[in-house]
């Protein structure tokens, strides 16, 4: 993997944590304590059904994500990892 | 019926002693915002004070409003010393003349700036009447009925009345009545250009014409019943809107809910007695168009702690019968009045707890 690729994934990563802990209202936790390959949902970091619908609407605001028909799209939001790599590939530029 | 317990968030602190500590220690400057460029105050409710372990984790998604209405709620419940609840049996009233309006002013904000497509479903479900008594109940475990009464004036005082209609029916053992408001920059905006803000942070209640007013939020909520337990505060002797002036009892104190929101107060002259001690304590929380409960909140203590409180703004230039000092009084019953612009009142009576026949029955129905 190229420098820049994994600087902009290292980039795509912490503007996630740093959105699910805000935008989630996630208060009792930091965003670095969210690691990159934690479970978001269920037993890992506890998100839910809500939250999922949230972060939809999150990545189309923030990485212009068209999220609506997405394929294998519980492994896409298992973790930050995943969900970066999704982001790295298919997003768009956000005006 | 009576108020088994109180809960109470206000810009000074939560839960009924510290509002009982504001009483005691008078006024302070609010804080200072800024509306359109120009500095103002407000009585603002810290976020730290919404933060709270035991009810954070389902609250997470909870906006201000609703944040501030199930804490409230909760001190109420805990405050009561009633341990055993039936929760089918305990309904819910929230009163409110604003609701949710600067969540809703945030959903409105995110269609202008993402498109109707991409707005946050959280913010929605936030926004919508019925929200923070829903927090309430989910939070609480409440399965009673639970409802919101929206109304511009005296939202407090028709949702007393219709908790007293669901404990006479036994619809409910108990009622958790409660008032919320928040403050947000479209409100402070309204406030500031059609009513006169009070330059220096302090509401004169005793001015009535010119009025300032100083926007407040915050939320409190009473635990009501027919019962009368150890911890009883008072009982709500009538509440009215309306009502003939034959049916104006003489109460041993008055609390009037001046606070700036109408322009000209004067009104409140009219229904002084000189021979009748007069208290205000919008200095304490704000101008709210639900602040009746708050200084219901006093009235209960008042009569619980036999104490009066000293007006925390004592300015007096129409020379009324104000109270000056804090100190040990024996106050049967307490009336509290508000006027709208139209010159409509609202009333509601307090009288001290029964004497103890009410608790020793209480006690053996226990026994």
């Amino acid at each position: 993997m190229s420098e820049s690729k994994e600087e902009e994934l290292a980039q795509i990563r912490k503007t996630l944590k740093e959105m699910l802990v805000k935008d989630l209202s996630l208060e009792d936790i930091r965003p670095e304590d969210i690691k990159d390959d934690e479970i978001l949902f269920g037993e890992g970091l506890g998100l839910d059904s809500l939250d999922a619908v949230e972060i939809v609407v999150l990545l189309q605001r923030n990485f212009g994500m068209e999220v609506k028909d997405m394929e294998n799209r519980k492994d896409i939001f298992s973790s930050i990892d995943t969900l970066a790599k999704y982001i790295y590939e298919n997003r768009k530029e956000v005006s | 019926m009576n108020i088994n317990g109180i809960g109470i968030v206000f810009t000074r602190g939560r839960g009924i002693d510290s509002f009982e500590k504001a009483l005691q220690e008078g006024w302070r400057t609010p804080s200072q915002v800024e509306i359109k460029g120009r500095k103002s105050f407000a009585y603002q409710v810290d976020a730290q004070m919404l933060s709270d372990k035991r009810l954070l984790k389902k609250m997470r998604r909870a906006d201000k409003l609703s944040k501030m209405a199930v804490i409230a709620a909760y001190e109420a419940l805990a405050g009561s010393g009633i341990g055993d609840f039936n929760k089918k049996s305990i309904g819910i009233i929230t009163a409110t003349a604003f609701g949710a309006h600067v969540t809703t002013f945030d959903f409105l904000n995110d269609i202008l700036d993402y498109g109707e497509a991409n707005v946050s479903p959280t913010t929605f479900s936030n926004s919508v009447h019925n929200a923070a008594a829903s927090y309430i109940s989910s939070l609480l475990n409440i399965q009673g009925p639970t409802l919101t009464v929206t109304q511009f004036f005296f939202p407090f005082h028709s949702a007393l009345q219709l908790a007293q209609a669901w404990l006479n029916e036994k619809r409910c053992d108990y009622v958790l009545v409660g008032a919320v408001e928040q403050y947000g920059d479209v409100l402070g905006y309204i406030y500031d250009s059609e009513l006169t803000p009070a330059s220096d942070g302090m509401i004169k209640p005793f001015n009535f014409n010119p009025t300032y007013q100083v926007p407040g939020e915050g939320s409190v909520f009473f635990l009501l019943s027919n019962k009368n337990h150890d911890d009883t505060f008072c009982e709500i002797h009538n509440v009215s809107i309306n009502a003939d002036e034959k049916d104006t009892l003489q109460a041993d104190l008055d609390i009037i809910d001046t606070d700036g929101l109408v322009a000209d107060e004067s009104i409140y002259k009219n229904c002084l007695s000189p021979a009748i001690p007069v208290a205000a304590y919008s200095p304490l929380f704000g101008s709210m168009m639900t602040g009746s409960a708050f200084n219901c909140a006093a009235g209960a203590l008042m009569l619980k702690k036999q104490t009066v409180y000293a007006n925390p703004v004592a300015d007096n230039p129409k020379g009324l019968n104000i109270v000056g000092e804090t100190g040990r009084s024996n106050i049967e019953l307490l009336r509290c009045i508000r006027y709208n612009c139209h010159g409509e009142k609202a009333e509601i009576y307090l009288r001290g707890k029964p004497n103890g026949e009410g608790r020793e029955v209480n006690r053996q129905n226990q026994g």
